[in-house]
């Protein structure tokens, strides 16, 4: 049995054990939140729609606090999502409000494309570490050992007519 | 002696020619979908005239005006509305408002004439009936204190001015000033299309 072979379950243990700490990552509640919560974690997510670089939760301004009275009243009613909430006011204001990115559509891409970077350096490196091992493996074969030792043998008589 | 150092050197040269056009076409798939994400994205488009409340019903919108008669735009359908986003200190506003006052009169003078609005948008009442009183204009006002009208409706900036047609639905959005003219006009073709 190759090395290669032998050395498979500790990869795929690796794998499991990264595929299962990102689903619970994923997946983490962090338990029931109160509205005032709520309101706090959704206007994170929505950007202020007159000011440049801050969130809904951030900005003083008069649209921002409209919104987040929007939110805190949606909230209050307890019939609508996070997301459906997010929805709403993306609707009425554009997608320039999203500050996360949607995963569907082509938006899905910006989450995509830095997976597949990812694959593909992982991949290009192992490639590149294989084929570097398999040059340091090279086996010295007996025409390589009489160079050494033809080699060797000079430098002795090197030192001895010096 | 140094023969097998050379064939690894070729065998992996020649390997490498064979991946290159893959890796650079992986490389280009990437760059070109970079691209198609960064080209289509939304651009600011300040007088953008879209909204997804186009050919649906109007929010509902409850408040009360200056003169505190109470102000519900359900309760006006039957009639076409026109609601102008206002603030006293937005200088294209206060450029707007001549074109307003000549069109509430063109419609004053007509059978189903619009039924013209202003929504305060962040402004104190009183500054905005002090422009009213020294420019003119005897619409009615309304009041959004807390931003709910503008929020509903997706107003950011202004001036907006939205129509909302008998029915109650949301027909036209201009993110951008109008002139009386081309408001009538539009206002004409809509009466005709609504048969």
């Amino acid at each position: 049995m190759t090395r290669s072979l032998k050395s498979w379950p500790s990869w795929v243990l690796l794998v499991l054990v990264v595929g299962g700490l990102l689903a619970v990552g994923a997946a983490r509640d962090s338990g029931p939140r109160s509205p005032k919560e709520r309101v706090e974690d959704i206007s994170r997510r929505l950007a202020c729609p007159i000011c440049d670089g801050e969130s809904v939760f951030e900005s003083r301004n008069a649209d921002s606090q409209a919104i987040r009275i929007e939110i805190a009243r949606q909230v209050g009613s307890g019939a609508v999502s996070d997301d459906q909430i997010i929805n709403f006011i993306e609707q009425r204001f554009g997608s320039r409000v999203l500050l996360v990115p949607r995963a569907t559509g082509i938006d899905a891409l910006v989450w995509a494309l830095p997976v597949a970077a990812l694959v593909c350096a992982v991949v290009g490196l192992g490639v590149a570490f294989r084929r570097w091992k398999a040059a340091a493996d090279t086996i010295p074969d007996d025409a390589d050992r009489e160079l050494v030792a033809a080699a060797i043998a000079g430098d002795a008589e090197a030192a001895e007519g010096s | 002696m140094s023969e097998p150092v050379v064939t690894e050197t070729l065998v992996s040269g020649r390997s490498g020619r064979r991946l290159a056009p893959f890796i650079s076409l992986g490389v280009a798939i990437v760059l070109a979908a970079l691209f198609v994400v960064l080209a289509s994205g939304e651009a600011e488009k300040p007088d953008v005239t879209s909204s997804f409340l186009l050919g649906r019903p109007a929010p509902a919108v409850i408040s009360t005006t200056l003169d505190e008669q109470r102000f519900d735009l359900s309760r006006r359908k039957g009639s076409w509305v026109v609601l102008n986003f206002f603030q006293s200190t937005c200088l294209p506003c206060k450029a707007e408002h001549p074109e307003l006052v000549e069109f509430a009169a063109q419609q004053a003078g007509i059978a189903d004439g619009a039924e013209l609005y202003t929504v305060i948008k962040d402004d104190p009442d009183d500054a905005v009936a002090k422009w009213f009183a020294e420019n003119g204009g005897g619409w009615p006002i309304v009041k959004d204190d807390d931003g709910a009208i503008a929020t509903a409706f997706g107003v950011a900036k202004v001036p907006e001015t939205w129509i909302v047609d008998p029915s109650g639905v949301v027909v036209v959005r201009h993110a951008t000033t109008i002139t009386a003219d081309s408001l009538a006009v539009e206002l004409q073709q809509l009466r005709q299309a609504y048969g």
